[in-house]
């Protein structure tokens, strides 16, 4: 409301600085003429100062002044052949045009101003500093507002190991994975490493990196697997790694050992017979090391409950494959959707959009040669 | 608050439309009520610009990341002097900060100028007034600030370490007052092509102006120099970036437009070319906000780059630059020719510094656009870099140099060479033995060297020159030249002090080009490193924790000559965690007007850290000199003529007013 | 001399004087602008032993040797070839493996690229355009990857 209101005044200030010097009477205005004659004038009493201070010498003096006098004298000869365009103003009665031209420069301001803020403006948003924000109570927070209070905090005691053990998990969650990297690494040098820290770590580590698990990461893993023999979330990325490096059947050993040690509703079992599909079906598909699995599945892996996961992977996909059929000329796109639906293990439809794909570039094309060479490296053929 | 800001602006622009068009149809059609409106629409529309700019500094010093703009160039950690300054270290803020100036030195001339004439007046804030239309609409409609988050992010996303410098913070205001000053003289000229009449107080009006933009403009272009120089660690004050021409060729342009309006305010000469000039120079002006805002040359400090914003600025420079020089084209043959001069005359000198600078503005535009076009022809990406300014650029610079002392020396309209040069004759002489001892006394003095410092001393004594001439030293006794020298005009000195400042700087540049040595090493703790004859000793690395970063400081101990420690010197790898980056403090020991520069590299596995060290002779006086040359403009801003602007026709005629003058 | 001639020969001097300007910046643009090459192009580059250019590209991981002193060698990549470099000085703080950077000097007798200055991208969004242009058309670099 407060904000209608300055609005409101601000508009009344803006249209009164148009309207009011229209209303006003014209002062006496002067020819041009009299503003050159009175600069004349000027520059001949500075001429004067300079001779009597000596700074020019008097011939000089003599001649600079009998110029200024020829312009006075011109300007005579102008002035009166120029005095049916001096205006005469005050006199006349505007006319409709001028009439024209106030009315709608008074009409201008507030319409435009107005209809143009209704364009652009928030008006009902209001301001939002920080510091008023975080002084809120805790329970009316978002969590990004907590996570906020908490790093400020940390910012303050940046020794305080446990907060960022709290923290850490939570960055993780937020897909802030570098955060993560840190606040592990934080929390390990503070309060000494334990298995889930390392297993944290390892993971933030993979993330950060779109779900390649690094040498680094793969370190942290083991560290925790030496700490913690049954953490289950360092013996799942590590077969992950072996996975990544196209040890298909290392990794499909160890899921399956994981497997048989995992109590039966453990949210972790969804996550492995998903990783042990895949590289069944990869194995399958070439018997070749490929890339490894989409980043997005890896991420779902770690954070979703594992029935959400399959879902949203599937989403993911078909909003690409959507997308590419909209806006089929996005070369990294195809490629991206063939990569899905291998990894997928969904070679039918893989091979269908790597043909789509070239049919939008056409058969010879750069890119079509490129789907081709591409797919291969996935172990997958144009033709069945 | 933000919001309100908001509808400033968007007030702001409707303002800036009716302001152009309104004293315009008036100027055009005698209407003095419409003519009226010029004034408090300026006034009102400056008003509002300065609201939004408070409101969204507001937004920033309080952190508000509701604001887009907020969220993507600050961030909560930042100290709070950071904070504020950020509101212009980005794109939209810094668009906001060009119009706030732009409005305010349009506000100046609506308050001053009420002793111009009537139409002139009006049609100068109607320019002024579409040129704000067009930025703000640019504004509007490509880089708006006000745009808000909802939800809001907690945390902004920027802490660009290199960015959070206090010159860094300075440099822009100063170069947008100088940019943006010469929109007044542009203003200026294109009212005078409309009404097809050049009045008598117009380049009364314009020298001034031209001085604030100018000195504006020299103090920006020394503080982003010096900034490099300290903050990237390469120890180079200059690099010939496309950047700093952006900057660099409105100042030449505006050196030589300070130097014709002079001319053309004392003689009525050089009328047509003063417009043109004063039409190219913020046309450059603009150019330079151009190549720095779309991102088109690539450069060390290129930030913001978007195609949107490339082409709006496109348009804005076409309409601008290109509709100004077609009604120059059209209307310049109405203008009349003013006064007659000799060659060899203040006149004539004036105009040879304006061929030089000219020319010289000239080829720094060839040497930044080049690349472009050949890219546009696809003809491959190359870049003109420092050895093709140096080619061209230093030959165009000396000549010149070489002539400034005579300049103020030659009287008007016809001048006596010889008797000047008689005059120079005691500067000339000291330039001499600075050159001869130079050469004979300085080891490793090359014979370039010699000469440049030959010329740096040339420009000061004949600066010098110059005041005691006109004190009449040597023709009166010593009182008389007393109260003659305090009794000079404020501009004779400001005309002195500039040259002096240019001498001072090329001494500078001299000193460090010519004389500069520079070594690169790895050091152990404890060695020690000799450099043009000063002995600093490396005592280690020390970790150290600042507000928002942890740093590595190397220090260094200059011994002196009696084996104590006469300075310490740090220098500093310091480690941002939030964006994970690094940067370099270079330590800097300033020994008279010469500095010792020093930067931290790597370090190396046996515990050894990369040292670069630099010894910089007389460098200070590259930066000393832009600030005297600066005093000297400020000066002149104060002589009593100047000030007068066009005088107004209450005042009586003083006593000094001769009939005599009056044939 | 008439006033005529004296005015003639002013005009002709100015024009002398513009004529001798623009002779020597389009000699100064053919003599010291240097062109920026990507590894790639080298080949098909005919360079004159010496000749300056801008070499651009990606830091190749795993070659950033530190040798004595302050010299560093490292090998410029657009993942199709790559050069040699070395440079003696300190490498801008933003120097890293896999990131973008342009160097400018000469190639020396034994095909190493000895470069007198080291650039490397200004911040995290920013990657120098003639690389990005480069890689973008090599079909290496695609954009908004960083965030």
């Amino acid at each position: 409301m407060l904000f209608w209101v300055i609005a409101a005044i601000l508009t009344l200030g803006a249209s009164l600085a148009v309207l009011l010097p229209l209303t006003g009477g014209g002062k006496g205005a002067s020819s041009s003429n009299d503003h050159d004659l009175e600069v004349y004038r000027d520059q001949l009493a500075e001429l004067e100062r300079d001779a009597s201070r000596g700074l020019i010498q008097p011939a000089e003096a003599e001649e600079a002044r009998a110029e200024i006098a020829r312009r006075v004298l011109r300007l005579g000869d102008v002035g009166q052949a120029n005095t049916c365009q001096v205006d005469v103003p005050g006199t006349r009665q505007p006319s409709r045009a001028t009439r024209l031209v106030a009315t709608s420069a008074v009409l201008l301001v507030p319409l435009l101003s107005w209809g143009l803020y209704s364009q652009l403006g928030s008006p009902d948003l209001p301001s939002q500093p920080l510091a008023e924000r975080l002084a809120k109570n805790p329970a009316d927070s978002s969590v990004d507002e907590l996570v906020a209070r908490a790093e400020a905090h940390l910012a303050a005691n940046p020794s305080d190991g446990r907060g960022w053990d709290v923290l850490a998990p939570i960055y993780l969650r937020l897909q802030r994975f570098s955060d993560a990297v840190t606040a592990y690494r934080n929390a390990i040098r503070l309060d000494g490493d334990t298995a889930a820290r390392e297993a944290g770590l390892g993971e933030a580590i993979a993330n950060a990196a779109g779900g390649i698990v690094s040498a680094d990461a793969q370190s942290a893993f083991e560290q925790a697997l030496k700490l913690d023999p049954a953490n289950q979330k360092a013996a799942f990325y590590l077969a992950m790694a072996l996975a990544q490096e196209g040890r298909l059947a290392e990794a499909t050993a160890a899921w399956q050992k994981m497997l048989g040690l995992l109590p039966p509703d453990s949210p972790w079992r969804g996550a492995v017979q998903q990783a042990l599909a895949e590289a069944a079906n990869r194995s399958v598909a070439s018997g070749e090391p490929a890339k490894g699995p989409d980043a997005a599945a890896v991420d779902a892996a770690s954070s979703m409950a594992p029935q959400d996961r399959q879902a949203m992977i599937d989403t993911m996909v078909a909003g690409l494959d959507e997308k590419l059929r909209q806006n089929p000329r996005d070369t990294e796109g195809w490629m991206r959707l063939i990569r899905s639906y291998v990894v997928l293990g969904k070679a039918d439809q893989a091979r269908e959009a790597l043909h789509r794909g070239i049919a939008v570039f056409g058969a010879d094309s750069e890119e079509a040669k490129k789907f081709t060479a591409f797919a291969a490296s996935l172990g997958l053929t144009a033709t069945e | 608050m933000v919001e309100t800001g908001h509808f400033a602006l968007v007030l702001a622009f409707a303002l800036s439309l009716v302001q152009t068009l309104v004293p315009l149809i008036g100027a055009r059609t005698g209407n003095q009520r419409l003519m009226a409106v010029g004034g408090p629409v300026t006034v009102t529309g400056f008003a509002l610009t300065a609201l939004s700019f408070a409101a969204l500094a507001g937004a920033y010093a309080s952190s508000d990341f509701s604001v887009a703009s907020v969220w993507e160039n600050s961030h909560s950690l930042q100290p709070l002097i950071y904070k504020i300054t950020g509101t212009w270290g980005n794109h939209e803020g810094s668009m906001l900060l060009w119009v706030l100036i732009l409005t305010f030195f349009g506000a100046l001339v609506a308050v001053f100028g009420s002793n111009l004439p009537a139409t002139l007046r009006a049609n100068v804030l109607a320019v002024q007034g579409a040129i704000g239309a067009t930025f703000f609409l640019f504004i509007l409609a490509t880089s708006n600030p006000f745009i808000r988050l909802n939800p809001a992010p907690i945390e902004g996303r920027d802490l660009n370490p290199v960015l959070q410098d206090l010159g860094l913070a300075i440099h822009p205001p100063l170069l947008y007052l100088g940019y943006v000053g010469f929109s007044i003289c542009f203003s200026f000229s294109v009212a005078a092509l409309i009404e097809g009449r050049i009045d008598a107080s117009w380049a009364r009006w314009v020298r001034p102006w031209t001085l604030v933009a100018w000195m504006f403009l020299t103090g920006g272009i020394a503080m982003g120099s010096y900034w490099a120089y300290y903050e990237l660690g390469w120890g180079g004050f200059w690099f010939w970036d496309p950047v700093e021409n952006a900057s660099f060729m409105p100042w030449l342009a505006g050196t030589a437009l300070l130097h014709s309006a002079i001319v053309m305010e004392k003689r009525s000469a050089l009328k047509i070319w003063t417009l043109l000039l004063a039409i190219l120079t913020f046309s450059l002006s603009l150019l330079g906000t151009f190549l720095v805002r779309s991102g088109v040359l690539t450069s060390v400090h290129a930030f913001a780059t978007d195609p949107t914003r490339g082409i709006f600025i496109l348009c804005i420079l076409t309409l601008f630059i290109g509709g100004s020089l077609a009604l120059f084209a059209l209307r310049a043959s109405r203008l009349t020719a003013g006064g007659l001069f000799h060659p060899i005359s203040r006149e004539g000198a004036l105009v040879l510094n304006n061929l030089f600078l000219t020319t010289a503005t000239a080829t720094v535009l060839v040497g930044t656009l080049y690349p472009l076009a050949v890219e546009a022809l696809s003809a491959g990406k190359i870049s003109v870099g420092a050895p093709f300014f140096n080619l061209t650029f230093g030959p165009l610079m000396v000549p010149l140099l070489v002539v400034v002392p005579f300049g103020p020396l030659l009287a008007w309209k016809r001048g006596d060479l010889y008797a000047v040069a008689q005059r120079l004759m005691a500067a000339f002489a000291a330039a001499l033995l600075a050159m001869l001892v130079t050469g004979l006394f300085i080891d490793g003095a090359s014979v370039f060297a010699a000469l440049g410092v030959g010329l740096a001393f040339w420009l000061v004594c004949g600066a010098l020159t110059d005041l005691a001439v006109k004190s009449g030293f040597g023709n009166v006794s010593p009182a008389t030249m007393l109260r003659r020298f305090a009794g000079l005009p404020r501009s004779v000195f400001g005309t002195a002090l500039a040259h002096l400042g240019l001498g001072l700087t090329t001494l500078g540049i001299v000193g460090t080009l010519c004389f500069g040595t520079e070594k690169i090493l790895s050091m152990h703790a404890g060695e020690s490193v000799e450099l043009s004859g000063h002995t600093l000793r490396f005592e280690g690395l020390y970790p150290a924790q600042g507000p928002n970063y942890s740093e590595d400081r190397g220090r260094f101990s200059l011994i002196g000559a009696d084996g104590g420690i006469a300075a310490e010197i740090t220098s500093a790898k310091r480690f941002f965690p939030v964006r994970q980056t690094t940067t370099t403090e270079s330590g800097i020991e300033t020994i008279g007007f010469s500095q010792l520069y020093l930067s931290l590299g790597d370090e190396g596995t046996d515990g050894s850290v990369v040292v670069r060290l630099w010894w910089k002779p007389l460098v200070t006086l590259i930066w000393g000199g832009a600030l005297v040359m600066m005093a000297g403009a400020a000066m002149s801003l104060f002589d009593r003529r100047l000030r007068v602007g066009a005088p107004s026709r209450r005042r009586k005629p003083t006593a000094a007013m001769p009939s005599a003058g009056l044939p | 001399m008439t006033r005529k001639q004296k005015r003639l020969s002013v005009i002709i001097g100015g024009l002398a004087f513009l004529g001798a300007a623009t002779g020597l910046t389009f000699y100064a643009l053919g003599q010291k602008a240097s062109y920026f090459y990507m590894p790639a192009d080298l080949t098909s580059a005919s360079l004159e032993p010496g000749q300056r250019i801008r070499l651009g590209g990606l830091v190749e991981k795993g070659t950033v040797v530190r040798g004595q002193g302050a010299t560093v060698a490292f090998s410029v990549t657009d993942t199709h070839k790559s050069v040699k470099v070395t440079y003696t000085g300190i490498l801008p703080d933003l120097f890293r493996e896999e990131q973008g950077v342009i160097t400018e000097g000469a190639f020396g007798s034994d095909g190493v690229f000895v470069a007198d200055s080291v650039l490397a991208k200004h911040d995290e969004r920013y990657m120098p355009k003639e690389v990005a242009d480069g890689l973008k058309a090599k079909g290496v670099w695609q954009e908004s990857k960083s965030e």
